[in-house]
């Protein structure tokens, strides 16, 4: 009889997976089947490897993604020790400072990078490592941080007595037991980079195009369908191996890294020294973007502010800024409300994981694992008929954002769902609270801190989503990050300096969302 | 030759915990310091061990001041009240750790190893995870790890804390016969008379 109710109990919260396998299929796996099934010509198979951008796009992406990794993981991995184990003037801020970065719109990112470097490297392989490095080092934070921030100060100490050396201890003690947050930081480090779309779209150039780019132009601009998904789906079997090693791992919980109580050891001078460049790294594009949204040529002018708020018109710039902050909040609203109780309900189903679990888990986390450019261009080939002909719907573009924040709303859920006390639920139990009493009264408080992380991300990331966007958008329905590439797209210092500004309120925006939600779950 | 603490002082901020203590510890004898919670017996030990600096007075080890000599070099082996076993290596690599880091022949570390697991009775679980074993077993795995460099001494900060008492009792003259058998130099800091009786050879009380 125990065995029996058992079992139901289990059933019964494996359905709670049903919304977002729904989400996933709709918007991934069905686009993702037709895709591969509808537009590609056998031919293209082999033949689009021929083209000489293609090669040239596949080789960069690959150098650039390396590149890249190997900059962020080195200085992540130093700031991370840091500000897992020392206390220092600032450590807080810095810890905002460098986490935020990651949920950052990637084409503001990419602005911020224009206005703070010279001109002769605007469009410049030393642009995209930068601004790579300054999106992706928190990455390394979130994932290695806690890790590190839990080891026992003894431990360490232990380690000295039995003689191991500052340089032995790192080798034999800290490495091992971060290496596999930084395993997984470098992986998805490298998928970040590898499908790299807003930042290469602003900062790239002729010979600078990932293999994003090349999709992105093979459909749009060359109207090469068939070459666009054989190029969409190799990818996304390299990054489906890359994430697999990703996802083996159990310690890539992405949370906003709490500043939690630590020892009182002090930085040295060195890390300081390091701290400080890290800080300027970090805020110097933003000073600079403020800047640059006021500077026309070699005036001051705030005309980039007026056309961004609509006070002054200008010839070739025909959005209405209103209505596009009104459209992105929209979505990011709608994809909030769908990616979280969708996510927080599937990490309940999943959470308690079994072979099976693991498969479903997969499957959930699916969009992390396809670049959005794929999923934009998919979906777009898909809903192009009766009757499923839903590309002019505008409820489209947030379920795509949902989608895509679901795995990070569940890689934040996890750890909270996980660490509920069983005995808890038991002991609600025992004093009469029914299924729902008990979700309501005891686990949902105690997930109050995943709801909020889990909040920030699905707002951020839907404020800052391009690629699909870009994909999908309509004239009617642009959001502010397609505003800011297109403003890029055209010369001038007008359109320039509304791009500016437009990034500027956008990052703030973004920044101070993910900031005020992580502090309200604090309090 | 011995080990010397010579005036020694330390203080938290304002709070002073330990002022002007000297103390000796003859050559392969246990020394025992008694001392309720909270009158910093473990600072005493962290600050022989060389993890933390005193505002005055030095420690001499074998005629030897250490006042300059980091914690690695110290010679000193230390056995943790929680022991801090390494998670991610099993009780053999654990024991091993100390004789990998004095760079010690292969063969010879090894052997020294599967002897120290016989002397602390764990032979068969040498493979075993850490995190598999019971409060007893841990505890001997940080004493045979702590013993395996050799140290020229052993602090013992409230090594048997949390056991059951048969347990407790148990290990405490497992503990004494191990010392003794290894011939070890040892400080061992507690709050139970009882303890101190078993394991050691002469007692010292801190106020």
């Amino acid at each position: 009889m125990v065995g029996h109710r058992l079992e139901m109990k289990i059933r019964s919260v494996r359905f709670l997976v049903i919304p977002a396998a729904i989400l996933v299929f709709v918007t991934a796996v069905i686009p993702l089947i037709v895709l591969a099934t509808s537009v590609i010509d056998k031919a293209d198979i082999f033949s689009v490897w021929t083209h000489s951008s293609v090669r040239r796009a596949l080789v960069f992406s690959l150098w650039q993604a390396l590149l890249s990794t190997a900059f962020t993981i080195f200085l992540g991995v130093i700031a991370t020790w840091h500000l897992s184990r020392y206390q220092f003037f600032g450590r807080r801020t810095f810890i905002a400072l460098v986490t935020v970065p990651f949920v950052l719109p990637t084409v503001a990112v990419g602005a911020a990078f224009i206005a703070v470097l010279p001109k002769a490297l605007h469009h410049s392989i030393l642009a995209i490592v930068l601004a790579h490095i300054f999106f992706n080092i928190s990455i390394v934070v979130r994932t290695v941080g806690p890790r590190w921030n839990s080891i026992d100060d003894q431990l360490i100490d232990s380690a000295r007595t039995l003689g191991a050396s500052p340089l032995q201890t790192w080798r034999h003690v800290i490495m091992p037991l971060g290496k596999n947050a930084i395993f997984s930081a470098t992986a998805l480090t490298f998928f970040m980079c590898f499908t790299s779309y807003g930042i290469i779209t602003i900062l790239g150039g002729p010979g600078l195009a990932t293999v994003d780019i090349e999709i992105y132009r093979r459909a749009v601009q060359l109207g090469d369908l068939s070459g666009a998904t054989v190029l969409a789906i190799a990818q996304m079997l390299l990054i489906a191996l890359t994430f697999l090693l990703w996802s083996r791992s159990r310690s890539t919980e992405l949370v906003l890294f709490r500043a939690q109580a630590i020892s009182h050891r002090r930085l040295s001078l060195a890390p300081k020294c390091f701290f400080l460049a890290l800080a300027a790294f970090f805020t110097v594009p933003l000073l600079a973007l403020l800047a640059a949204s006021m500077r026309t040529r070699d005036t001051w002018s705030l005309t980039g502010w007026k056309v961004f708020l609509g006070i002054q018109k200008q010839r070739g710039i025909d959005f209405n800024m209103w209505q596009a902050i009104q459209t992105s909040g929209k979505y990011a609203l709608i994809a909030s409300c769908i990616a979280l109780p969708t996510g927080i309900a599937a990490t309940y189903a999943l959470s308690n994981r079994r072979s099976s679990h693991s498969r479903l888990s997969a499957f959930v986390i699916l969009p992390l694992a396809i670049s959005p450019v794929v999923i934009g261009l998919a979906i777009l080939i898909t809903y192009d008929f009766q009757p499923f002909d839903f590309r002019s719907s505008w409820l489209l573009i947030p379920l795509v954002h949902a989608a895509i924040a679901l795995p990070f709303v569940m890689r934040s859920a996890l750890p909270v769902v996980e660490g509920i006390p069983n005995d808890l639920r038991c002991a609600a139990s025992t004093l009469r609270a029914g299924p729902w009493r008990r979700f309501l009264t005891v686990e949902l408080p105690l997930l109050k801190p995943a709801i909020s992380t889990g909040l920030a991300f699905s707002l951020a990331m839907s404020l800052g989503e391009f690629g699909a966007t870009s994909f999908l958008t309509r004239r009617e329905s642009r959001t502010i990050p397609i505003i800011i590439a297109s403003l890029f797209g055209k010369a001038g210092d007008i359109p320039r300096t509304t791009g500016m500004a437009a990034s500027l309120v956008l990052i703030v925006t973004t920044a101070m969302i993910v900031i005020t939600i992580d502090r309200k779950s604090h309090t | 030759m011995s080990l010397i603490i010579d005036n020694i002082s330390f203080s938290y901020g304002d709070r002073a915990i330990l002022n002007k203590l000297s103390l000796e510890v003859p050559t392969g004898t246990t020394t025992a310091v008694v001392a309720p919670s909270g009158v910093g017996k473990s600072t005493l030990l962290r600050i022989i061990a060389g993890l933390l600096t005193p505002s005055s007075g030095s420690i001499i080890l074998d005629g030897k001041n250490l006042s300059l000599v980091p914690t690695h070099l110290r010679s000193i082996g230390m056995v943790f009240q929680d022991n801090q076993l390494f998670p991610h290596l099993n009780v053999y690599d654990n024991v091993m750790f100390g004789l990998r880091m004095a760079k010690t022949e292969k063969k010879i570390a090894s052997e020294r190893c599967r002897d120290l697991l016989e002397l602390v009775g764990l032979s068969q679980i040498a493979k075993q995870s850490v995190d598999t074993l019971s409060g007893g077993e841990s505890k001997r795995v940080a004493l045979a790890r702590a013993l395996a460099p050799s140290p020229i001494l052993l602090l013992l900060d409230e090594p048997l804390t949390g056991l059951d008492s048969e347990l407790h009792d148990r290990l405490a003259h497992e503990l004494q016969r191990i010392l003794h058998a290894t011939s070890t130099t040892a400080l061992l800091v507690t709050h139970s008379i009882h303890e101190a009786e078993i394991i050691s050879d002469s007692i010292h009380h801190l106020q």
